[in-house]
């Protein structure tokens, strides 16, 4: 797991490149060409934006750096430990925080020349104001020379820090110097640490993987400590006790009885006791390495009890290996592996992640549900077959070694056809017409289909003289019909609230005629009545004028006839009609004059601003003289 | 033997081939890498297939087969059909079929003698897959996912299931299918277990990210080289509670 990836930190550039990278980069984005007889209003912008994007360039790489580098206060207690031992946690924190001032003092300078800037009254007060402003800025950044030199050489080491996951299986070496921890690791992983026989050959902690149980190992060498109080521990023995002190994992203490590495047998037990508190809670062992030379039957009898004391009253196992002659290394891996792992397990077993996990370890067996047996089908020719292998010269010349042969992939064409199993092989590569006599070649393959369909059908017609579709029907019993009405029933529902709810919706958001507003025929209305079974011939009755008509032979005649009056009533014009007719002919009006102004302009409206032609031809082909390009 | 294999850098080699006890189907690829390593296994055996269904190159999970029978859905062109029909032995029934759910092996899991299908499936379906791979079939779901084919592999010795399938419905799944069934994952954690995974009775093949856990469950829950599937609950117990 790439948790904590130092790696990609961005490189660190000294003072003197920071500012370079800088200060052209501001060259190279913003313009270059200003003239003193532009308006001031320019010039100020033009050294304001040279200003201020020289800020935003320091920012942003300042930002960057300290975003990138890792908190201490946010990693692994392991990992701010380490770097606490390697790079003194004071310093570190005091160069990040630097840097981090030197970002607002800039900021700080860039805003107080901008405003500066705005009252400045020529190209050359300007000029000098951009020029004091990144003056300033450069100063400050190289102040942070020393900042940026040692961050530079933490960036560099911490990329090269083994990348150690602090959760995972864990086998850690310790012990005296020179006691063959380094040995053992290269035996059980190809990490290949330096070993030498002198002390603190392992300068720093050291990383290696195995795979023990199907399962990934990280197995940690750390340098030799010696016997001395924490405070006099130098920087190398001091990760070994970071390592120790909070990664979870299998301690191997390593003890060398042969005294080849310079400390008695009394001195690797005193520092084991005093070491003691770091391995609480962790699984630990006592592995004597070298026992080709001194097994420890060979050690005095006072020593024996010393170590049988540490086994029985702490109740660490102890092991015993040889790197030299390779006995037990396998048995000591192997031992640290199972008590880490129980121990790992016994923990994951009490949190809640385990109801994840425990239908996994669950392996469900059938029960006999009848007694047909279901065997596998394994073919003969798998049985005593010679699996196939790579490095092998009489190996089967498989696809790719053909596509090999001829051309390589993206070159070679495989032959699909070449495994056809047909009648006869020659048939393999006969090319097939799709379509033939207007009819797709694919629907006729069958010889008989012409006769399989015939009977299909006679069988339908067979069926369905028969009635055996019909009565399918009725056999649906009288649950299943109670079921189907309910269902009916409940989609008669359904339908008619969403219809109601579609009439209500319709409703909504329209302009409505009120019923009395709306005329209806006279014969409407009687046949609407008449549906409700309601006689209307009052309603006609009421409608019809009820004075007796005039017969023809009473209209003229010798009655007499009286003269036109002159004061003739004139039917009233409704009121209501003759100012709609006025608000008429003011909006017709008002409309026309609306129109003129776009009339003249050859516009559809108002809102039509298009423009047809900017410049006549003349002006684009660039011919014009100075003072003659200024069209609209 | 269980393997390890990729698709053009793709994991989910379930979803480009499609492996049973008498026949294995293959994707066009850019090159014969993938299709060499089936051949590797299998070409001694069984025919391996160059092929595509419906012009794609998902062939894995467009169709359904087993030594009775190969499924395809009805996008599959008269050519590919002819093509099929040509490379199959003829112990083997090639059907077309018209199903609403054309990712048939999304929908459908079966081995030689069970078939588990999606609860939507058709009717008809559900008859010509009765028919036509010559097996029981029951409507299922695994772990709440209707898609039965893309969360196991299933064939006759055994089965490996989606990992949150709860232990009653391990139970029944297996009372069903008659197999001995355990949930786990490929492809370092992946859940899609068809997608990751093709099985026969006697060959596995995993994408490569598949752990060395996720492979050794592997082998022992479909018995391949005479492994068994109880050394899942004993051996290899503690390996698969530290990796998960």
């Amino acid at each position: 797991m790439a948790l904590y990836n130092f790696k990609k930190i961005q490189p660190v550039p000294s003072a003197s490149d920071f500012l370079d990278i800088v200060l052209s980069k501001t060259q190279r984005k913003t313009p270059t060409v200003i003239h003193k007889h532009y308006k001031i209003g320019r010039i100020r912008q033009f050294y304001m934006r040279k200003v201020k994007f020289t800020q935003d360039s320091f920012e942003d790489k300042l930002k960057a750096m300290l975003e990138e580098f890792p908190k201490i206060d946010d990693i692994h207690p392991f990992y701010a430990d380490l770097m606490n031992v390697l790079y003194d946690k004071d310093h570190y924190k005091l160069a990040l925080s630097q840097i981090n001032k030197a970002k607002s003092l800039i900021e700080e300078v860039a805003k107080e020349y901008v405003r500066l800037l705005k009252f400045g009254d020529s190209l050359y007060r300007c000029k000098q104001l951009k020029k004091s402003a990144l003056g300033r800025m450069a100063t400050i950044m190289k102040r942070q020379k020393n900042s940026l030199g040692y961050l530079e050489e933490v960036r560099q080491h911490l990329a090269r820090l083994p990348s150690i996951d602090p959760n995972t299986r864990t086998l850690l070496i310790c012990g005296y110097p020179n006691v063959g921890k380094s040995s053992f690791m290269n035996k059980i992983t190809r990490a290949n640490v330096d070993v030498q026989p002198y002390a603190f050959t392992t300068k720093s902690l050291f990383v290696g993987h195995m795979d023990y149980k199907y399962l990934r190992w990280q197995v940690i060498d750390t340098p030799g400590i010696l016997d001395r109080p924490l405070e006099q521990m130098n920087t190398i023995e001091m990760q070994s006790v970071t390592a120790l002190a909070h990664l979870r994992t299998c301690v191997l203490y390593f003890m060398d009885l042969s005294g080849q590495c310079g400390y008695s047998v009394d001195d690797q037990i005193q520092l084991y006791h005093n070491i003691k508190p770091l391995f609480a809670n962790k699984p630990t062992f006592i592995v004597i390495n070298k026992i080709d030379v001194t097994r420890p039957e060979d050690l005095s009898e006072e020593e024996q009890v010393k170590l049988r004391e540490i086994s029985e009253k702490e109740n660490v196992q102890i092991l015993q290996l040889s790197c030299q002659t390779d006995e037990g290394v396998i048995d000591v891996k192997n031992t640290a592996c199972d008590k880490l792992l129980a121990a790992r397990v016994e923990v994951k077993m009490k949190s809640q992640k385990i109801n994840d996990v425990i239908n996994r370890l669950h392996l469900s067996e059938p029960q006999q549900r009848d007694d047909i047996p279901r065997l596998p089908f394994i073919p003969e020719a798998v049985i005593g077959r010679r699996p196939y292998d790579k490095t092998d010269p009489k190996r089967r010349k498989l696809e790719r070694d053909i596509e090999e042969e001829s051309g390589g992939p993206g070159v070679y064409n495989v032959d699909h056809k070449k495994l056809y199993i047909l009648q006869s092989d020659e048939w393999k590569y006969d090319a097939i017409p799709e379509i033939m006599d207007g009819k797709n070649v694919a629907d006729f393959i069958d010889p008989e289909i012409a006769e399989k369909l015939e009977a299909l059908e006679r069988e339908e017609d067979k069926l369905e003289a028969e009635g055996f579709y019909e009565s399918d029907e009725e056999i649906m019993d009288s649950e299943e019909e109670e079921f189907k009405k309910a269902a009916d029933e409940a989609r008669e529902k359904k339908k008619l609230i969403v219809q109601a709810h579609r009439t209500s919706k319709m409703m909504k958001n329209r302009p409505v005629m009120p019923r009395t507003a709306t005329t209806k025929s006279l014969e409407e209305i009687e046949k609407k009545l008449g549906e409700f079974g309601i006689d209307a011939s009052a309603i006609r009755a009421r409608s019809q004028t009820r004075s007796r008509k005039r017969k023809f032979d009473e209209s003229i005649g010798d009655a007499i006839v009286r003269e036109e009056s002159l004061a003739k009533s004139v039917t009233p014009v409704n009121i209501e009609d003759r100012k709609i007719a006025k608000m008429k002919k003011r909006s017709e009006k008002i409309h026309k004059t609306a129109q003129r102004q776009a009339n003249l302009y050859a516009r559809a409206g108002e809102s039509d601003r298009k423009i047809l032609m900017k410049k006549p031809k003349h002006l684009f082909s660039n011919k014009s003289t100075v003072g003659k390009r200024d069209r609209r | 033997m269980a393997l390890r294999a990729q698709f053009e850098n793709s994991n989910d080699i379930g979803v480009f081939s499609r492996l049973t006890n008498a026949y294995c189907l293959v994707a066009f690829g850019g090159s014969e890498n993938f299709y060499s390593v089936f051949e590797g296994e299998l070409g001694e055996v069984i025919p391996v297939i160059h092929t595509s269904i419906a012009g794609t190159r998902i062939v894995g999970r467009l169709t359904v087969g087993n030594r009775r029978g190969l499924l395809v859905p009805v996008t599959t062109t008269d050519q590919e059909l002819q093509h099929l029909r040509n490379s199959l032995p003829d112990s083997v029934k090639i059907q077309r079929i018209e199903e609403r759910l054309s990712a048939l092996g999304n929908v459908i899991a079966c081995n030689d003698h069970v078939a588990l299908v999606h609860p939507e499936i058709d009717r008809e379906t559900q008859e010509i897959i009765r028919d036509v791979l010559g097996v029981e079939v029951f409507t299922q779901t695994i772990a709440g996912n209707v898609l039965v084919g893309s969360y196991c592999a299933i064939s006759n010795q055994g089965g490996l299931v989606h990992p949150r399938t709860s232990i009653e419905d391990q139970d029944e799944l297996s009372s069903l299918l008659q197999i001995p069934l355990v949930a786990g994952t490929i492809n370092r954690g992946s859940d899609v277990i068809g997608a990751g995974l093709v099985v026969n009775d006697w060959c596995a093949l995993a994408g490569v990210d598949t752990t060395a856990t996720e492979l050794s469950v592997v082998e022992r829950i479909f018995k391949l080289q005479d492994s068994q599937p109880s050394a899942i609950v004993t051996e290899l117990r503690d390996s698969l509670v530290d990796s998960t």
